[in-house]
């Protein structure tokens, strides 16, 4: 079985901006996948992105970068 | 550990099918309708026709259980500090998207949860509805990956939040109080009724556990197709085998397309009618039990949306679309479906949908 591990999580105001982030992700060759909003997060039932937490930085500049609005980051082990 | 694991993914959700399942069958059994425990559009047009906003006398009723779901909605999300209310977000097309849902779902003869139930009662005509959901979801999803976006909402004032909750407040008073300003169906599905409180103690229920597990049939659709995730789609199926098994116990299982209760062997038009429901859900973010369930949260575009559902289940009624079921008259097995004015609104329904989709794609803003 799969252990769990730390992983950065964001979550975004709409589903474009969830697979807007897939998309430039994709673009930039940085790791991650979509994944439904953790209830832990919120109680909508959304769309998010999950990715090693070692990105961040990385993740939150090229979002920055090209007007993509995350609601929040946050790291869950997943 | 595994096990553990499990069961905090899985465990709520198949819970609250469960529960949504028994609370079915019960309801069933003292009094609401068969294969109908639990049908949000229905139970909606049934509250149009209890305020008068249509004049089928067959199914005029305020039911509790869309009150008592939306109040343990509030009541969950208040308990957790869940409760933002927000709103902002295209409401207008929200309404209409609500409308055109309501139509899709009353030409097939339920909502997404009464269209599980039906299968759990053994209806195949039910499995021809599914089709339809799920054609209607893989369209959805086609735009959502494009970028379709209503926009996003914004943090409002509380009461922005509390206003559907308050008109449902309003609404059990009436009925409790004052059930002489209501329309009540004598005869048809609107008269078969659970005791009120029964009704509205269950709605309560499912309210709460739906809020707190997302419970969503259109939800769970898409992110088995997108993500792989079947954790919300563990939920209806959990329902569906709910129902299935109580059904059988009962004797009330009866597996066939003839004569199923309050349905039709229409099979193009439930299919059309389904996927209509079913790509209006992916484009609202969630089947019309989510949208009651948003609206309890204090989202103010979900109660638009909610609202936009009643008024499309008066016009469904007053213009003749919703469905009929098929009867038996002197003998001979008569088709029911839909009428050509319920056909041209699919259509139209389907149009506008595409239109939407297409207006709110990335690079559209303008349009």
């Amino acid at each position: 079985m799969r252990s769990k591990e730390p992983r950065l999580v964001i979550s975004f105001h709409t589903t474009a901006e969830a697979m807007a982030t897939e998309r430039l992700c994709r673009q930039n060759g940085l790791e991650g996948k979509l994944i439904s909003v953790p209830r832990s997060i919120t109680s909508d039932c959304g769309l998010a992105w999950s990715a090693p937490v070692a990105l961040r930085e990385a993740i939150e500049a090229l979002l920055v970068r090209h007007a993509v609005e995350a609601a929040g980051y946050h790291e869950l082990l997943l | 550990m595994k096990e553990k694991n499990w069961l905090k993914s899985y465990g709520l959700i198949i819970l609250t099918g469960i529960v949504v399942g028994i609370a079915a069958l019960v309801l069933t059994a003292v009094g609401n309708p068969k294969n109908m425990g639990f049908c949000i559009a229905c139970f909606e047009r049934d509250i149009a026709g209890a305020l008068g906003l249509h004049s089928a006398g067959k199914v005029q009723y305020m039911r509790p259980e869309i009150i008592g779901i939306v109040l343990g909605s509030m009541v969950a999300a208040l308990a957790a500090k869940e409760f933002r209310a927000r709103a902002g977000s295209s409401p207008a097309i929200r309404f209409v998207l609500g409308l055109f849902v309501m139509i899709g779902a009353l030409v097939f003869l339920g909502c997404p949860l009464r269209m599980v139930i039906r299968l759990g009662g053994g209806d195949l005509t039910a499995v021809i509805g599914l089709l339809g959901f799920l054609a209607g979801i893989l369209v959805g999803v086609v735009f959502l990956k494009k970028g379709f976006s209503l926009g996003r909402a914004y943090s409002v004032r509380k009461s922005e939040g509390f206003m559907l909750p308050g008109v449902m407040v309003v609404l059990l008073v009436l009925l409790v109080a004052a059930p002489q300003l209501l329309k009540f169906s004598e005869e048809g599905p609107g008269s078969m009724r659970a005791f009120w409180i029964i009704s509205l103690v269950a709605g309560l229920v499912v309210g709460l556990l739906a809020q707190r597990s997302r419970l969503c049939m259109a939800g769970g659709l898409r992110d088995a197709f997108m993500l792989r995730d079947f954790t919300l789609l563990s939920g209806f199926l959990a329902i569906w085998i709910t129902i299935t098994i109580g059904n059988l116990i009962m004797g009330k299982y009866n597996l066939g397309m003839l004569s199923q209760p309050i349905a039709h062997t229409q099979h193009l038009w439930s299919f059309l009618g389904m996927a209509l429901a079913g790509w209006g859900s992916i484009l609202l973010g969630g089947c019309p039990l989510r949208q009651l369930i948003l609206a309890g949260e204090g989202n103010g575009d979900s109660a638009v949306t909610v609202l936009g559902m009643v008024v499309g289940a008066a016009i469904a009624h007053n213009f003749g679309m919703a469905g009929n079921p098929d009867s038996v008259v002197d003998g001979v097995y008569k088709v029911g479906g839909t009428s050509t004015v319920g056909m041209v609104a699919v259509v139209l329904g389907f149009v506008v949908l595409a239109a939407i989709s297409v207006t709110h794609l990335p690079g559209k803003e303008n349009a």
